[in-house]
Parts: structure tokens; sequence; C-alpha cells
């Protein structure tokens, strides 16, 4: 079709166009590099087919925001289909007389799947620029209070312009061309959008329509070759530092799993991340991939209730930090600008509650909520400078081996129960072994759930022992809050006890989803490894094979809040619904349950300093769509979620009551005995 | 600036409970830490360096495990750290562990300040730092809650003083000793980087010869105080839970505390 001048200027411009690509395509690849750690390779299929999938299934996108995906997904599809069209354009342009497929049914039914993709593809387009520029989405704002990278708000917005633009001239001016081409060479009835377009060129004479023809190639090719230098630069590189950031993500027990850090290699300086380059490659592929779709700050509780904190900004800083030093970072150079200041504020930074929920949303498969939890390492193990409260906490885990800086006894709470609750130490010969926790032992509502959780095991005729004094704080918190060195010398602690006691040889289950997650999925990595369950999961197993009476009570109406370390972080998300349904209330759910529950507020240390300032408490927001439900009991199955619905529900007048499950079934088990005796009495007389 | 930080190690006494009993607490490997009035202590002569330059030590009287308590000074960011210690030694009274301090003080030389907390948490005299100024015949500046203004080219410091029902402002020369309350800082939690430094660090042991002290003049033989350690009685506790709302709660309270004559 192209004429030989046109030929050599294309394959110049080609030439050049691919050349500068990689150069930029180098320098991302050698940003990256700058990161700690590899990228996982491992795999490699099953890898590439979790790429693929996710291009394919556009990665679940469409659980959140609906219509929005499905516009997206119009124009993935059609962009991912004319990489293929790109390739046979050229192909037909520089070969002269090359039809593909030309008069092949196959050819048919392309012509056909590119005219509709081509269609869906502008359509999507145009879709999501409406909602960008003239009903200006709220979902794509950021709250003023939230730090931006000063490019950076008005750089989205140019750089969605460009994308947009370069969308629609690639695939506007493609669809023109195949417009023109039926003008000259007659009607296709496989290609019914570009024949609409044609009959705009009847009675145009052929010379025009041949000029037509060249200059839409030219336009549609041209931008392409244009564009592909600058996809490092703009957040149209997501199009496969997406899926490549998902086929890439590193093995973890769990989605919050944190990796564990050397302590004793002395030749290590920096703990945690102070600086960019500080972060693990996996999480400077994230600023790469980051869409700036904002899923992750919808997800955000902190953000939800007006903390300077949003996932998404501090994605989107980081690429428009490394967008700005790439050429330096690539050549080596040392980057000086620490994190806390351009990603984000110091409030921020204090304002996670490690729930997760950013990590659930994202459909690129980024991980804020590690960069958070590195940066919080820095500020601890480095710079010693964070929430003064948390000190109280800390020295309580180092001192007394819990958060409270409690000096008590750890089976203080057994007293009041009419049997008794043998240590290890006297029991050695145990089946399941009950981790209490600190918030069992100690916080008067947990030493509640703590008695309930041994009646239920106890009625069950479960054979349990307890560590009793030997038990000291998961570090979790100390995780949490970043001082790993803290947390490693708990969990050092702890592994020690329980291996001593015999515990990887047994079953261990937790009144606490925090202890839950430490000891099952993080433990691993330092050496304990146990089969670790939540007591709502063995309460469920337990009613399942018919160990516990449970009359149930008619009439209540339950909602149950999913704690983030249970959910999300654990994957527990029907056992606790069928512990409860053993009790035969009718349960109600939230608008946002399992996956997509919204964090009591406790998580990531929050629980033990003030919450930070923000247009409410996360609490309260959380307790407030439990409230809406109707339902008069909310179930918790966590002693933190229940200490913040508590107070939430206080602070509201008590109009609901909240229970953790294990109580709602202890209650359960002592009306059914109350009932059994008044049966006995009835029946003597 | 030269700052001189004394440092005592104390038992843990928050971790004195139903599962640890009291004695325990006190006896040989016993849960120990900083003195926590001294942690106000350390957290006062960092900031005099940061603002003012110089160097601070850290020093500790007491038995070899003491040194712990100087790994915590060091982790938080001291320059050096002493430790005197000797078998003679053990037993002194608050008199004759002045008598020790001020001999280690003239061995590290010069200095211009010197700071301790308002007491140590064992034995509560509040009276070994008093006689060490007074042994150095140094101003003594006690219970500073603020240090208003440290001169070293003046030479003068001026602190605010927390009495019991009033706070006073005094301008002294220097050198001087101050002691410090709790109200004048937030200790800094030490770093990861501080702890491994410190795990690093050889401390220095002082004996009473280094000190050119005569063993007879130290230690239990030359105290007048004798130490006995007793548990205290136990007290009867009576637990009473008030019920009701908010306002009838408080007033239950108020008319029983009235009926035990609490107010
Ligand atoms: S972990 Fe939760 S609180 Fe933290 S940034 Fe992600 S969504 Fe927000
Ligand atoms: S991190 Fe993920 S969810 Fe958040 S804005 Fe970027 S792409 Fe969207």
């Amino acid at each position: 079709m192209l004429t030989p001048y046109e030929k050599i200027l294309f394959a110049i411009l080609a030439a050049v166009s691919l050349y500068l690509a990689s150069v930029t395509f180098r320098r991302m690849i050698r940003t990256i590099k700058r990161g700690r750690g590899r990228l996982a390779w491992d795999g490699l299929p099953g890898r590439l087919l979790t790429g693929i999938k996710a291009l394919a299934g556009q990665n679940n996108m469409i659980r959140n925001r609906p219509l929005v995906s499905l516009a997206h997904t119009g124009i993935a599809w059609g962009f991912i289909l004319y990489m293929a069209v790109n390739l046979v354009d050229v192909l037909e342009g520089m070969v002269t007389g090359f039809v593909f497929l030309e008069h092949a049914a196959a050819g048919q039914a392309y012509r056909l799947l590119v005219d509709l993709m081509t269609l869906a593809a502008l359509a999507g387009m145009a879709a999501l620029l409406i909602r960008r520029f003239i009903v200006k989405s709220t979902d794509l704002a950021v709250a003023p209070n939230v730090k931006l990278h000063p490019r950076a708000a008005d750089g989205i917005r140019r750089d969605s312009l460009i994308v947009g633009c370069f969308i629609l001239g690639h695939v506007g001016f493609r669809l023109l061309g195949a417009s023109f081409d039926i003008a000259i060479h007659g009607p296709d009835p496989w290609q019914p959008v570009a024949a609409l377009a044609a009959g705009l060129w009847t009675g145009l004479a052929p010379s025009f329509l041949d000029f037509g023809l060249h200059a839409s190639w030219w336009i549609a090719i041209g931008l392409v070759l244009a564009f592909l230098p600058w996809f490092p630069f703009s957040k149209h590189a997501h199009l496969f530092m997406g899926p490549f950031n998902l086929m890439t993500a590193p093995e973890r027990t769990s989605p919050g799993t944190l990796d564990v850090l050397d302590f004793e290699d002395e030749s290590i300086e920096q703990f945690g991340a102070g600086r960019i380059t500080d972060l693990d490659r996996t999480h400077i592929t994230d600023a790469f991939a980051c869409i700036m779709c904002n899923r992750c700050q919808d997800a955000c509780p902190a953000y939800a209730t007006g903390k300077e904190l949003s996932p998404a900004a501090l994605e989107v800083n980081k690429r428009y930090h490394l967008r700005n030093h790439m050429k330096s970072l690539a050549t080596g150079g040392e980057d000086t600008e620490p994190m806390l200041g351009y990603a984000m504020s110091e409030s921020a930074l204090w304002a996670c509650t490690a729930c997760g929920a950013c990590t659930e949303a994202c459909p690129v498969g980024n991980e804020p909520m590690f960069d958070i939890l590195a940066m919080r390492r820095n500020q601890v193990l480095m710079e010693s400078a964070f929430p003064n409260e948390l000190k109280g906490a800390f020295t309580g885990i180092e001192r007394n081996g819990n958060p409270w800086q409690m000096a008590g006894d750890r089976m203080e709470w057994t007293e009041s129960l009419d049997f008794k609750v043998s240590t290890v130490a006297e029991h050695p010969d145990y089946d399941v072994l009950f981790w209490v926790g600190c918030a069992g032992a100690f916080d008067p509502g947990a030493r509640d759930t703590a008695r309930s959780i041994a009646t239920v095991l106890h009625r069950a005729g479960v054979d349990f022992a307890v560590l009793g004094n030997d038990e000291s704080c998961t570090g979790d918190l100390a995780r949490r809050a970043g001082n790993e060195y803290l947390f490693s010398i708990s969990a050092e602690g702890n592994i020690e006890t329980l291996n001593a006691a015999g515990a990887g040889r047994k079953k261990i289950v937790t009144g606490c989803p925090h202890c839950l997650h430490t000891l099952g999925n993080e433990y691993g990595a330092l050496g304990g490894r146990y089969e670790v369950m939540h007591h709502t999961q063995l309460i469920g197993e337990l009613a399942k094979a018919g160990r516990l009476a449970l009359p149930g009570r008619d009439g209540t109406r339950t909602t149950y809040h999913d704690p983030c370390y249970l959910g999300r972080h654990g994957g527990v998300y029907e056992a606790p619904r069928q512990a409860l349904a053993a009790t035969r209330p009718s349960l109600v759910e939230m608008a946002r349950n399992r996956n997509r529950s919204f964090c009591c507020g406790a998580g990531g240390a929050q629980v033990w300093k003030e919450e930070e300032e923000g247009r409410e408490a996360v609490s309260d927001h959380r307790f407030l769509e439990a409230w809406e439900t109707g339902a008069d009991t909310l179930a918790v199955g966590c002693p933190f979620c229940a200490r913040m619905m508590n107070d939430a529900n206080k602070r509201a007048g008590e109009p609901m009551r909240v229970r953790d499950i294990a109580e709602i079934v202890a209650e359960s088990i002592q009306d059914e005995q109350q009932r059994e005796r008044e049966r006995e009495r009835h029946d003597d007389r | 600036m030269n700052i001189i930080a004394l440092v005592k190690q104390t038992p843990d006494t928050a971790q004195l409970s139903a599962a640890m009993d009291g004695l325990m607490l006190s006896a040989d490997g016993g849960p120990r830490i900083v003195n926590p009035w001294d942690e106000y202590t350390l957290e006062t002569a960092l900031q005099a360096r940061e603002e003012h330059g110089g160097k601070v030590t850290a020093l500790c009287l007491g038995p070899p495990e003491a040194a712990d308590a100087l790994k915590t000074a060091l982790a938080m960011g001291v320059d050096e750290a002493v430790l005197v210690s000797d078998p003679a030694m053990a037993d002194s009274d608050s008199l004759a562990s002045a008598r020790i301090l001020v001999a280690a003080i003239r061995k590290i030389g010069d200095f211009d300040l010197i700071v301790g907390g308002r007491a140590a948490i064992d034995g509560n005299t509040a009276a070994t730092a008093v006689q060490v100024a007074a042994l150095l015949g140094i101003p003594l500046v006690s219970y500073v809650a603020k240090l208003r203004n440290l001169d070293p080219s003046d030479r003068t410091v001026t602190a605010v003083r927390l009495l019991e029902k009033a706070r006073e402002t005094v301008t002294s020369r220097l050198p001087a000793l101050i002691t410090v309350v709790k109200e004048i800082n937030e200790p800094r939690y030490p770093s990861l980087i501080g702890i491994r430094k410190a795990a690093r660090a050889d401390i220095p042991v002082w004996g009473c010869e280094d000190l050119g002290l005569d063993p007879s003049g130290v230690g239990a033989g030359a105290s007048g105080v004798v130490w006995r350690t007793e548990l205290p009685p136990v007290r009867e506790a009576h637990i009473e839970m008030i019920d009701g709302g908010p306002e009838d709660a408080a007033r239950t309270l108020v008319d029983r505390l009235m009926e035990e004559k609490v107010i």
C-alpha cells in the first residue's frame, strides 16, 4: 500500500522510535533494579499464566466499580487486540499487495472482531474521558489534606488526557483507514462499523480517498511510534507493568506476611525504607504499575475517615519521584530525598491500620501497605522517631511480655471458672493448645471471651491446655509498628516456649486473629511451624460434629464484622459464620463484608496510640455500618475489634450488643443447660 | 561541653506481681532495668550534647551485671560508659557510694555538667547525687523540670525546679550537678543502630585500685546504713463493683468514699 518513499520513511522512524524506547525502557528496568531483593521468577510458566489471566480477565477488576471496569475492559481488550492489528497493518503497508487472510473465513472473522473491538475501545475510552473531564468523578480526586506530589494533580490529568487522546487517535484513525479502504475497494459486510463510516466519503474523488487512506495509516501507526518511548513516563505503562507486577509477585504465606530482617549481618546498615531505593524491587515496580485509579483509596479506612493517608497518593508520589529522578537512579545516582516527606506525611504514616484492604482492592497487585510498614521500620529502627505512646507498649512487651505493661498473673482470668484450666506444665499430654494472648490474659472484656472459649472447649470435651505465665506477646503490634527487632526477640522466645511445649505436633487455637496470623503465618520464617486455627474455626468444627448442644436464640438479628487478620490476611470467612449459624440467629450482612470488610480501627498498632487527626474515628464509621443493618447483636471475632466496637457502641448510646462469637456460643450453651435443669425439675414433679 | 550522666541499675519493680514475689525481685538474677528516673538523666544529657556539642559519659556504680544499664545508655547514644564495680564496694550506703563516684568523676577528668535522676527507685534516698555535689564542692540544682538556659560560654545554667507547691527558677555557675524529674523530657527509645553499637562496645570496669580507693573506706564496713530486704505486709483488699448509670454510680462512689473517710 505504501509508496517506496513512505516505506523508507517508515523504516527510519520505526528504528528511531524503537531505539528511544529501548533507552527509556532500560532506564525503567534499571530503576526497578535499584530496589532490594529480587523479583520472583521461579516457576515461570505458572507466572506467565498469571500475567495472561490477569490481562484477559482484567484481574477481577469488575468487582469494584462495575461500570467503569466494563468500559476499561473494552479499551483493554481492544488495545491488546490492536497489538496484533498494528503488526498486520504494518505488514500490509510495507508488503505491496499483501492483505491479511484476504478471502478466508478466518480473515472475515478477524475483520469483524477488529471492527467490533474498535467500537468497544472507542466507546470505553470516550466514556472514561467523559467521566474524568466532564463529569469530574470524585473517585479520581484525592482529599486536600493528603500529601500529593506538586506535579501530580495536574500531571495525572494531563497524562490521562494524552493517553486518552492517543487511544482515541490511534484506534479512531485505524477505523478511518478501514473506512477509506472500503470506499476504495467496495463494501465489506464483515466491517459494519467501518462501512458505516465509509458512507461519509461517498462522492469524493479517488485521489482524496487514497490520500485519506495513507494519512490514516500514518497517523494510526505514527502515534504508536511516537508514544512507544514515552511509555515508561506515562501511567499507560500499567498496560504491561500491571501484569508484570502480578507475575513477579513474591510468594507469601498470607497477603500480610512481612519479610524478616537479618539482624545478625553486621554489614547491613539500613533497616526499613528511608529512601525509595530501600524498598523491595517489587514495591518499586508497584509505582510503575499503578493506574492511579484510587480503588485502594476507596477501600482504605484511614482515608475514608479523613486521615492524611491515601495509599493511592503514596503510589502516585512514588511514581512522580521516580519519574523525576529516573535518569540519575538508572545510572546509580544516590537518592537523598527521604520518602517520609514527598511520599506521605508523618501523620499518614502512623494512620495505617495495616488492614490490607488496599492490597486486596488493587487490580495490578500493588501493596501500598508494605511500603508503609517498611517506612515505619525505618522510623523505629533507624530514626527512633515514632508516636510516643507506642514506647509504653514496646517497653511492656520487652519487660512484662505484654503491651499493657501489666505485671499480673496470666492465669487470673481462669479463677472465676467452675472448672480448672490446666497449664502445659501440669498437663503435657494435651490435644489442643489454647493460646490465650495478652488481651485474653489482661483485658477485662477479652477475659470474658477467653473464659467463653475455655467453657466451650470444656463442654465439648476438648482436651486442652494453656501456657499460662510462659506465654508472652507474639509481637504483632511491634511488627506492624515497625519495631521488627522487638518482634524478632518476641518471636524467638515464643518459638522456644512453643517447641518446648510440643506445640509443633499439636493443634494451636487462638482467641485473637493477630495471634493467629503471627503464629500461623509469620513464625514459620523464623523456624516455628505450627498448625494454628482461630477459635471460631474450632467452634464451627465442634458444632458441625454435634459436640455442642446449641439451642440458639430465636429472634436475634446478628451481623458479623470480619476482622482484617482473620479475613483478608487469614482467608477465613465462612467458619465464623458457620459457628454463629449454629446458634441460629438471623444473620444480616453489612454492605462491606468478607474480603471487603472495613477495619475496626485497631490494627497496625493503632489501638496502642491516639488515632491520627481526621474527620471521624474509624471505629465509629464501622459501627454505624453495623448499626444500619438493623441487627441487635454485633458479633466479632477479635479482642481488639471487640474493644473498638464496644467503645463506639457506648458513644452511640449502646444501641447494640457487641459480643465475641465464643461468648454468643457459650451463652447459648448455658441457656441449654438452664433448660435442661428446668426440664429435670419438671420431670421430678 | 563534657557531661557526666549518673546512672543506676535497679530492680524492675513494675514486674512485682502475684507471679513474682518481692524477694525474687531483689535477688540476684531478678529483672533489672535502668533506674526509670535515670532515663530522664540520659535524655537530658543527650539533648544538652545535641545542642552544644561535646561528649556524654555515663557513669554507673554497681555489680558486674549493671553493665547492662550502661549498654542501654550507649544504645540511647552516650559517647562513653564507665562501670565502677568491686566486690569491696557492695552494700555501700549513699555517702560511701558518693565517695566512690567522686573518685570516678575525678578520674574521668574535666566536666561542665553532671546530671542525675531525682532518686533511684530501689533505695529512694535521693541523697547520693547531693552528696556527690557536696564532696566535689560544686553547686547542686535538684528536681529540675526544665533547662531554661544552658550556656557553656557564659558558664552558667538556668533551670526551673519543680517544688511541691511552686516552680523556682535558679541560675547557677558551671560546673554544677543537676538532678532531674520526669517532667523535663521524654526519654528516647534506642534505635537499632544504637543497640548494635552498644552490643559491640567494651565498657571499662574500674575497681578500688583503679580509683586509688582504700577498700576499707567503701562498702558495708564503711557505711552507716544497713540494708535488709523485707516484704511489706499483705494488705487486705476488698473490691466492690458499683452498678448503675454514670451519674448514679458517681453519686454512690462519692457516698462510699465519704463513708470510708477517704474524702
Ligand atoms: S493497609 Fe489499610 S489502612 Fe493501611 S493503607 Fe492499606 S487500606 Fe489504608
Ligand atoms: S495502587 Fe492499585 S488500586 Fe491504588 S491507585 Fe494504584 S492501581 Fe489503583
